[in-house]
């Protein structure tokens, strides 16, 4: 692969920065209402399930996974039910293999601690926001972000407990609508030419038949297995991405990037 | 159940619960980025894992759009027309999220 001529040379930049970091949160600043609301929700949820604050709470930071969260909790009895739980969360969380093998772009040159340090703030709205921003992305923006989720969500988490109800049902003002809209709007964020057209055809058609004939989330990985299957087999020798942010800092132990503004996405397509 | 408020009792069942729900989901995010590492950087193991986030965003909002019914259709739509054309985040959720309010206030959804 050749490199484009005039690249800007590459800036040595940090891994968790606190101004990439700053910007991650306000990035996810948007999702504040659902979130909180949904936590609270979840909140109540765990008091009447014998939950007390403090689990939740450890919950909520230690596996922050809102989904799962709410068939965690909901199974929840006086004897746990471990195994099902657990199982249950596996299933419901299996996309985040998919998530993470897509961040590979932002961790690309970083070593090995900065991977296992930015991955547990991991959810679906972070890495959707972090993945689709203009310039290469950070694993400090995508941790910034789940560090704003997770407080929020803790936030909301003893709200809800406290209260122990009367919080608005999110359906009134469609705070439920709210993932649904963020991650529709991030949708075309991600567009990145005609390529992207038949495997998205794939994922969407995948998923809504997933949806009408398996049970849960299984309509995610469905939708995505297809967009893998339909992206390897429309794949073309020519369509090798020799853009800069596929070019930079392949090799090597340094992480390299484009200081914010100057790396055009254009150059080299 | 304990008595009301209860907020730091925990109890060994519990704790060994979540972080077993904590392992497997951390482990699959770890377990998924370093899989891709793997992987080559360029051909067709690239171009699918460049695919990839695309196709598990659609397969995220999908069915929770057909979940919420036709209104959920409509609303889901109007926010991907108004991205498209106002390449604004706030603005697009807002018109999602204001189209389905409304439509539930009056149609029900």
């Amino acid at each position: 692969m050749s490199r484009p001529t005039p690249a800007p040379p590459p800036t040595k930049m940090g891994h968790f920065a606190p101004e990439t970091i700053r910007r991650g949160a306000i990035a996810c600043l948007p999702l504040l209402p659902s979130t909180i609301i949904f936590g609270a929700v979840l909140g109540v949820l765990a008091s009447q399930r014998g939950l007390s604050l403090g689990e939740l709470l450890f919950m909520s930071l230690t596996v922050f996974a809102g989904s799962a969260q709410f068939v965690s909790v909901d199974l929840w009895r006086e004897t746990v039910p471990a195994a099902t739980i657990i199982i249950a969360t596996a299933v419901i969380n299996m996309r985040y293999i998919l998530i993470g093998a897509s961040l590979r772009p932002v961790f690309r040159g970083r070593p090995l601690w900065v991977k296992v340090c930015g991955m547990h703030m991991v959810a679906d709205e972070n890495w959707a926001v972090t993945m689709t921003q203009e310039n290469l992305a950070n694993p400090g923006f995508l941790l910034g972000g789940g560090i704003f989720l997770g407080v929020v969500w803790a936030t909301g988490n003893s709200v809800g407990y406290l209260l122990g109800g009367g919080i608005p049902d999110p359906e009134v003002y469609a705070l439920d609508f709210a993932f649904t809209a963020v991650f529709a709007a991030l949708t075309i964020g991600m567009w990145k030419g005609k390529v992207d057209l038949l495997p998205w055809v794939a994922a969407a058609i995948g998923s809504i038949i997933g949806h009408y004939t398996l049970p849960g989330t299984w309509s995610i990985l469905a939708g995505a297995g297809a967009g893998v299957v339909i992206a390897a087999l429309t794949w073309r020798d020519d369509m090798d991405d020799t853009s800069p942010e596929a070019e930079y800092a392949v090799d090597g132990r340094q992480a390299y990037g484009a200081p914010e503004g100057t790396l055009n996405p254009e150059v080299g397509k | 159940m304990n008595s009301f408020p209860d907020l730091t009792s925990f109890s060994l069942e519990s704790v060994l619960t979540i972080l077993g729900m904590a392992a497997v989901t951390y482990g699959m995010r770890l377990g998924g980025l370093m899989m891709a590492d793997r992987l080559p950087q360029h051909g067709r193991w690239a171009h699918v894992l460049e695919r990839l986030p695309g196709a598990v965003l659609i397969s995220v909002w999908v069915p929770s759009a057909l979940s919420a019914g036709a209104i959920g259709i409509a609303g889901a739509a109007a926010t991907v027309i108004t991205m498209a054309l106002a390449r604004n985040l706030f603005a697009a959720m807002a018109v999602g999220m204001i189209l389905v309010g409304v439509g539930r206030y009056f149609i029900g959804s």
